[in-house]
């Protein structure tokens, strides 16, 4: 400041220390390492697997870890070090795919819900309420029945719909504060279809209040295919994934194989670990001040 | 709503009930029977494949499933209006004697995990709290982010192997030990895998909610005031704070059913523990429709009542309240 202009009166104030933000700080680093690890390990398995994952070993069933299997084999000899990196594969690709549904499901329900007039809206809110209140694993079970035998496809299909309606619900309430914008009616008024109102107006709008929800989705989907494989109505034992790997594992207890208990679960709880704390990141923080208390 | 009459708002709420219960009705005896799979299997077992047709058609006859399906709804219907609602295909038996004779281990699994999901979530909301960003906070949310990414199957699997097959402390399955039906010790015992982890799958779930909104609450103005007029951190945080989150608290409860229903039901099958989840994942494996039905209408009409019990209990406490404002989770309802 020039000298000429110094104020009287005002106490001289040392300025505060700035806590200089670092980039990467808050950033989940941690977990984006190791979830980048996983999944290009699984991308790329072909180069490092050291086995066929589909090939049986009969002579090597129930094998302990060591050098040959670096995590052992399952009960029909496979080598399971092989089938992490290559079941991984389609255990990820279930979870973005199952979520990729529910959302797209989610967002048409939340919109049309949302610019519907009152009755149709409280009608549909109904019907959700409805939806949730069979349990899951029963309309899972049912709907998986209609489909018929279990593929990645159907499973992923049927994870998707019957996990969309606590994101549909956000969507709506997102929707009824917005819908009354002088953009949206001006689009209206120009003629713009449903689907166009909702993609290039709302859901750009909306979409970062469930990014969030999106994130968990693929987690909630990968631990759904896991529990369906498990209890024998999800993928066949041939189509390796960590669900059908983990299937064995019951009748691995009273061989005292832990090995095939506790590496696929390992592989999928980190799994999970590294996509719930990226979605904690994508949370918009609820609150930055300072508590009061 | 206080100016409406309160008589007429119940029996709005009643109607409102009845009605989804029905529609709940209608979709799952649709469903369930849209599968391809064959209900004569689950009642003759393996002769099915030996039947002729005459017999088959005689058999189908006989269980009324030759007729299109919504003369079969309307005759479920009813018969279920009367309380007869069938008999399972697999137990020959009446289906309400099935479930009566299972629903009690159900309660006592489902309800104890529940009473101790919520004191323990409150305990550990009200933990987080009061050493916000300190050490115990830190390390409980750590802890607390891995057990909820535990998936349930694989924790019980994790705890038979522990526990029963390595340390043999617990037994792995059933609810009680043959001809032990009455020692409590005994079912205790039994109880105790499946409710470690019945609760810590969920706990941390809850606690986070609450610890939240708690966090949001001590961020208000008026706890500023109360602190300035030199009230102790303790009675600002237990008589004011707690006492403003109770609606949130009492809705996450009721959203809560539906969530802590479906994990009971992944564990008891995995324990195979006698109890509604086994039976439910029988029946709708195995195309027993009655028990299905049964079974359907029963968790269906707990969650829908559990809903609207919150939204009548959050309009009187808080008539702020807007209509849907307690029933919103900004979170994933998961399988199990």
């Amino acid at each position: 400041m020039d000298e000429r202009f110094v104020q009287v009166g005002i106490r001289p104030v040392t300025a505060l220390p700035v806590q200089e933000k670092k980039q990467y700080k808050d950033k989940p680093i941690f977990s984006m390492t190791v979830f980048m690890v996983i999944a290009m390990g699984c991308l790329f398995c072909n180069f490092f697997i050291t086995k066929d994952p589909a090939y049986m070993d009969l002579y090597n069933t129930n094998a302990a870890p060591g050098a040959e299997f670096y995590f052992g084999t399952d009960a029909m000899g496979r080598d399971i070090f092989s089938m992490i990196w290559y079941g991984g594969r389609i255990s990820l690709f279930i979870g973005f795919f199952a979520s990729v549904i529910s959302t797209v499901a989610a967002i048409v329900f939340g919109v049309f819900s949302g610019l519907a007039p009152k009755w149709a809206d409280d009608c549909l809110m109904r019907f959700t309420e409805i939806f949730l209140s069979i349990p899951s694993l029963l309309l899972v079970i049912m709907i998986q029945a209609i489909l018929g035998k279990a593929n990645v496809f159907s499973i992923s299909f049927v994870i998707g719909i019957t996990s969309w309606t606590s994101i549909a619900k956000v969507v709506r309430t997102e929707v009824k504060q917005i819908r009354d914008s002088e953009y949206v009616i001006a689009a209206r008024c120009m003629g713009a279809g449903f689907f166009r109102i909702m993609w290039r107006h709302l859901t750009p709008n909306f979409i970062s209040s469930i990014m969030f929800m999106v994130v968990m989705n693929i987690r909630a989907a990968m631990a759904a295919e896991a529990t369906l494989s498990f209890m024998g109505m999800g993928l066949p034992l041939e189509v390796i994934s960590w669900g059908s790997m983990l299937s064995l594992a019951e009748r691995s207890l009273l061989s005292g194989a832990w090995w095939i208990i506790l590496v696929p679960g390992v592989f999928l709880v980190m799994t999970l670990l590294c996509i719930t704390d990226i979605g904690n990141y994508l949370r918009k923080s609820v609150n930055n001040r300072r508590s009061n208390l | 709503m206080r100016h409406k009459n309160i008589f007429l708002y119940y029996i709005q709420k009643f109607i409102v009930f009845v009605l989804s219960v029905l529609v709940l009705s209608v979709v799952v005896f649709y469903v369930s029977r849209l599968a391809p799979g064959d209900p004569l299997y689950s009642y003759y077992g393996d002769r099915v494949e030996k039947m002729s047709d005459s017999e088959r058609e005689w058999a189908e006859n006989q269980l009324g499933l030759n007729e299109p399906i919504h003369i079969q709804y309307i005759h479920w219907f009813a018969n279920a209006i009367r309380g007869n609602f069938g008999i399972s295909y697999k137990y020959k038996t009446d289906v309400i004697k099935i479930i009566g004779g299972r629903l009690p281990n159900t309660l006592i699994l489902g309800g104890i995990g529940f009473v101790l999901i919520y004191v323990l979530a409150l305990g550990l909301g009200i933990l987080c709290t009061w050493y916000e960003d300190k050490w115990p906070d830190r390390l409980l949310c750590k802890i607390g982010t891995v057990t909820s990414c535990i998936p349930e199957f694989w924790l019980s699997i994790a705890l038979i192997f522990l526990f029963s097959i390595k340390l043999k402390l617990l037994p792995s399955s059933g609810a009680y030990s043959i001809g032990n039906g009455e020692n409590v010790i005994d079912r205790i015992s039994h109880l105790t895998l499946p409710m470690t982890v019945v609760v810590v799958s969920h706990l941390w779930y809850y606690a986070y909610m609450i610890r939240n909104k708690l966090l949001e609450e001590v961020r208000t103005e008026y706890v500023l005031l109360a602190k300035s007029k030199g009230l102790s951190k303790k009675n600002i945080l237990f008589k004011h704070c707690l006492r403003n989150i109770v609606p949130s608290y009492l809705s996450i409860m009721a959203i809560s059913v539906p969530h802590i229903l479906g994990g009971t039901y992944i564990v008891e099958t995995v324990f195979s523990y006698p109890g509604i989840g086994t039976l439910s994942y029988e029946s709708a494996r195995y195309q027993d429709y009655n028990m299905l039905m049964a079974l359907c209408i029963l968790s269906g009409a707990l969650v829908i009542l559990c809903n609207i019990v919150v939204q009548i209990v959050n309009e009187r406490i808080d008539p702020r309240m807007k209509k849907d404002e307690g029933l919103q989770v900004s979170e994933v309802i998961e399988i199990g």
